[in-house]
C-alpha cells in the first residue's frame, strides 16, 4: 500500500479519535461536577433567605432551608421566628402543595405582603418572589439540584 | 471617601481577582489539537487530489488567527475572575473550528455578497466566529445582572413582533422563504435573533404566571387545565407560528419557536396536559398548513419520498442521502467528500442548510456521533445553569436558551437525514452565516453569565399579582 495514502487514512482516524478524546475530557468534568453536586444532596424544596431585617432575629442574611410547611410568627414555636413587634405569634403559613409554594396570612394584626401587596387568604407565591412579615423582608429561592 | 462608599444603595464589587480555568484551559488545548490535525489531514487530501504529497496543514494562517480569538477569549475570562462555566466555550469552539474546516475547503464563491467575493467564504466565516467569540467574551464578562433583561419583558416582546413585522414587509425572499433583511451592503436574518428574544420574553412571562399555571381549575375530560385566560398565550404563540409559516413561509423557525415555547411551558409547570395540547395543536396546523399551502405541501412530499422528483423538488435531499451513504462509518476524510457534479456543487445550500450532509460524508458515522454529542454536552450545561438557578426566571432563562440551540440542531440535522420534513435553518456554529452565528453567540454568552450564581442578587419583584391571586382563589375556593 502507498506510505502516503496510509499516512493520510492514519490522519483521517486520528482526527476522528481526537473529536472522542474531547468528548472523554468534557464527560469527565461533567462526572465531576454531577458527583459535586450529588455529594450535598437536596432535601429542601426551596429557602427563605432574609433580604432585609430591622430585628435581630432573624438578622438580614439567613438562610431558612424549608420543609413542605414553615409557619411565621413571633411565638417561639414557630418554623421561623420573627422577634419583632410589629409580628403576630402566629402571623402567617407558607406551604408546598403539589407543584408550587402558597403564602396565607393568619389573620396577622399589620398583615403579610407578598411582593408589596397585602396577602388576602391564599396567595400562590413563585420563586424569586418577595414576602414581608413585620419589619423583615424575605424572598424565595430555589435549591439548585 | 470613595464614590462607592459615598453612594449608599451603590452595589459594589469587590477588586477583580484573576481566577485561573484550568479544566477550559485543558479543554481548549484538546479542540486546538484536534483542528490543527484535521488542517493536516483536510491539507493532505487536497495534495493527493492534485497528485502531490504534502502534510502541510490547509490554509494555516485561518486557524491560527481562529485559535488566537479562541484563547483570547479564555485569557479574558481568566482576568474577568469570574465563576463562570468551563466547558461551553470549548465545546463551540470545536463546533466553530469545525465549520471553519468545512468553509474552508468548499468553493469559495459561494458566500455571495459584497464582502464574499474579496474575502471568500472561509474569510467571511472566519471574520464572524472571531466576532461571535468576542461578543461571547464580553457577554459572559460583562453582564452581571438579568434585571434588563426581566424587567422589560413587554418591550422585548414588542421588538421581537416589529423585527417580525419588519421581515414581513422588507423581507427578500431565499429559497421561497421571506427571510433576509438587507441594508445596503449588510443583509441579516432576523428569525435568528427572534428567537433569542423570544426565550427572554417567554421566561419573564412563564415565571411571572408560574403559580398560576400550575394551578388547576377547568377540567376538560381527563385534562386539567388552568384558569382559561392562562390558555391564551398558547393560542397566541400558535398563532405566530402559523403566521410566520403563512406570511414568512419559513417552516423550520415556526417549528422551532413552537417547539421552544412548548418545552418551556413543560419546564416551568411540569404538566403534560400542556404539551399535549400543543402537540394537538401543532399536528392540527400542520394538517390544515399542508392542505392549504403549496410551499408546505412540497416539503412534505419530498420528506414522504425524495426520489418521486430526484433531479428536481427531491434533488438536495437525494444528494444528501447519498452524501450520508458514501460517508459511511469512518467517512472519506476532510476534503475527500463531494467531488463537483458536472462542474456544480451536488447540494447547493450545503454552507447553510446541510453542513451536516457534508459533515456525514467526510466523517462519517462515527465523526456525526460526535457532533451531535457535542451539542448534548451545550444542552446539559444549559438544564445544568437552569437547576442551580435561584429563581424562576434565571432557570428558565437557561433553560430556554440551552433548548433553543439543542432543538434547532435537531431540526436541521433530522432534516438533513430524512427524518422530518426538511427546513431551511442554520446548524448552530457550524453553519455558514452572521446572524446565526452572533445569535447562537449570544446565547452562549449569556448562559455563561447566568452560570456564575451570586454576582448581584436579582431585583425585588416590582409588579404584585393582586388580581390574579383574586382569580385564583375563586377557584381554588
Amino acid at each position: 500500500m502507498d506510505p502516503t495514502i496510509a499516512t493520510i487514512w492514519v490522519v483521517r482516524v486520528l482526527f476522528l479519535a481526537l473529536l472522542y478524546v474531547f468528548l472523554f475530557g468534557v464527560a469527565r468534568v461533567l462526572l465531576r461536577d454531577l458527583r459535586s453536586a450529588a455529594r450535598e444532596p437536596v432535601t429542601a424544596l426551596g429557602r427563605l433567605r432574609v433580604v432585609a431585617s430591622e430585628v435581630d432575629e432573624p438578622s438580614s442574611g439567613t438562610v431558612f432551608p424549608l420543609d413542605a410547611v414553615a409557619t411565621l410568627g413571633r411565638d417561639v414555636n414557630n418554623t421561623i421566628v420573627v422577634d419583632d413587634p410589629f409580628a403576630s405569634t402566629e402571623h402567617a403559613v407558607l406551604s408546598f402543595r403539589g407543584r408550587a409554594w402558597y403564602l396565607e396570612d393568619l389573620g396577622s394584626t399589620n398583615g403579610t405582603f407578598l411582593n408589596g401587596s397585602p396577602v388576602d387568604g391564599l396567595a400562590a407565591v413563585a420563586f424569586g418572589d418577595e414576602l414581608q412579615v413585620g419589619r423583615v423582608r424575605f424572598r424565595l429561592e430555589r435549591v439548585g439540584g | 471617601m470613595s464614590v462607592a462608599t459615598a453612594l449608599p444603595g451603590r452595589l459594589t464589587f469587590g477588586p477583580i481577582r484573576p481566577r485561573s480555568r484550568r479544566r477550559e484551559l485543558g479543554l481548549l488545548v484538546l479542540v486546538a489539537v484536534a483542528l490543527v490535525v484535521g488542517s493536516v489531514s483536510l491539507g493532505a487530501t487536497r495534495a493527493l487530489a492534485e497528485g502531490s504529497a504534502s502534510f502541510a496543514p490547509w490554509d494555516p494562517a485561518r486557524l491560527v488567527v481562529y485559535l488566537a480569538a479562541l484563547g483570547m477569549a479564555h485569557v479574558a475570562q481568566v482576568l474577568a475572575g469570574r465563576r463562570t462555566d468551563q466547558v461551553l466555550l470549548p465545546a463551540v469552539g470545536l463546533l466553530g473550528g469545525l465549520g471553519l474546516l468545512l468553509m474552508e475547503r468548499l468553493p469559495q464563491d459561494l458566500a455571495g455578497s459584497a464582502f464574499g467575493d474579496s474575502l471568500g467564504l472561509a474569510g467571511v466565516q472566519l471574520v464572524w466566529l472571531v466576532i461571535a467569540i468576542t461578543v461571547i467574551a464580553v457577554l459572559s464578562i460583562v453582564v452581571r445582572s438579568d434585571t434588563w433583561l426581566r424587567r422589560y419583558k413587554y418591550t422585548w416582546a414588542t421588538a421581537g413582533i416589529g423585527l417580525l413585522l419588519l421581515t414581513f414587509v422588507l423581507g427578500e425572499e431565499a429559497n421561497g422563504a421571506l427571510l433576509t433583511i438587507r441594508l445596503g451592503p449588510f443583509s441579516g436574518q432576523p428569525t435568528e435573533l427572534l428567537k433569542v428574544i423570544l426565550v427572554v420574553f417567554l421566561a419573564g412571562y412563564l415565571s411571572e404566571f408560574r403559580p398560576l399555571l400550575i394551578s388547576e381549575s377547568t377540567r376538560l375530560g381527563p385534562l386539567r387545565l388552568p384558569p382559561l385566560p392562562y390558555l391564551l398565550p398558547m393560542i397566541v404563540m400558535w398563532a405566530l407560528a402559523f403566521g410566520i409559516v403563512v406570511i414568512q413561509r419559513d417552516l423550520g423557525a415556526a417549528l422551532l419557536f413552537f417547539a421552544v415555547f412548548l418545552a418551556l411551558v413543560y419546564v416551568a409547570t411540569s404538566r403534560v396536559s400542556y404539551v399535549v395540547i400543543g402537540l394537538i395543536l401543532l399536528v392540527l396546523g400542520g394538517i390544515a398548513a399542508y392542505h392549504l399551502f403549496d410551499h408546505v405541501r412540497v416539503r412534505v412530499d419530498i420528506w414522504l419520498d425524495p426520489f418521486a422528483d430526484p433531479s428536481g423538488d427531491g434533488y438536495q435531499v437525494v444528494q444528501a442521502l447519498i452524501a450520508f451513504a458514501r460517508g459511511g462509518l469512518l467517512g472519506t476524510g476532510l476534503g475527500g467528500g463531494l467531488p463537483l457534479v458536472g462542474g456544480r456543487l451536488p447540494i447547493p445550500a450545503i454552507h447553510t442548510d446541510f453542513p451536516l450532509a457534508a459533515l456525514g460524508e467526510e466523517l462519517g458515522l462515527i465523526g456525526i456521533m460526535a457532533i451531535l454529542g457535542v451539542y448534548l454536552v451545550i444542552i446539559e450545561r444549559g438544564l445544568r445553569i437552569a437547576a442551580a438557578a435561584a429563581d424562576d426566571f434565571r432557570a428558565l432563562l437557561a433553560a430556554g436558551l440551552a433548548l433553543v440551540v439543542g432543538v434547532q440542531a435537531f431540526i436541521i440535522a433530522a432534516g438533513n437525514l430524512k427524518l422530518i420534513p426538511l427546513t431551511g435553518i442554520t446548524l448552530p456554529f457550524i453553519s455558514y452565516g452572521g446572524s446565526s452565528l452572533l445569535a447562537n453567540a449570544v446565547v452562549v454568552g449569556l448562559l455563561l453569565a447566568l452560570s456564575d450564581r451570586g454576582v448581584e442578587p436579582p431585583p425585588p419583584p416590582s409588579r404584585s399579582r393582586g388580581r390574579f391571586d383574586r382569580l385564583l382563589r375563586r377557584s381554588t375556593s
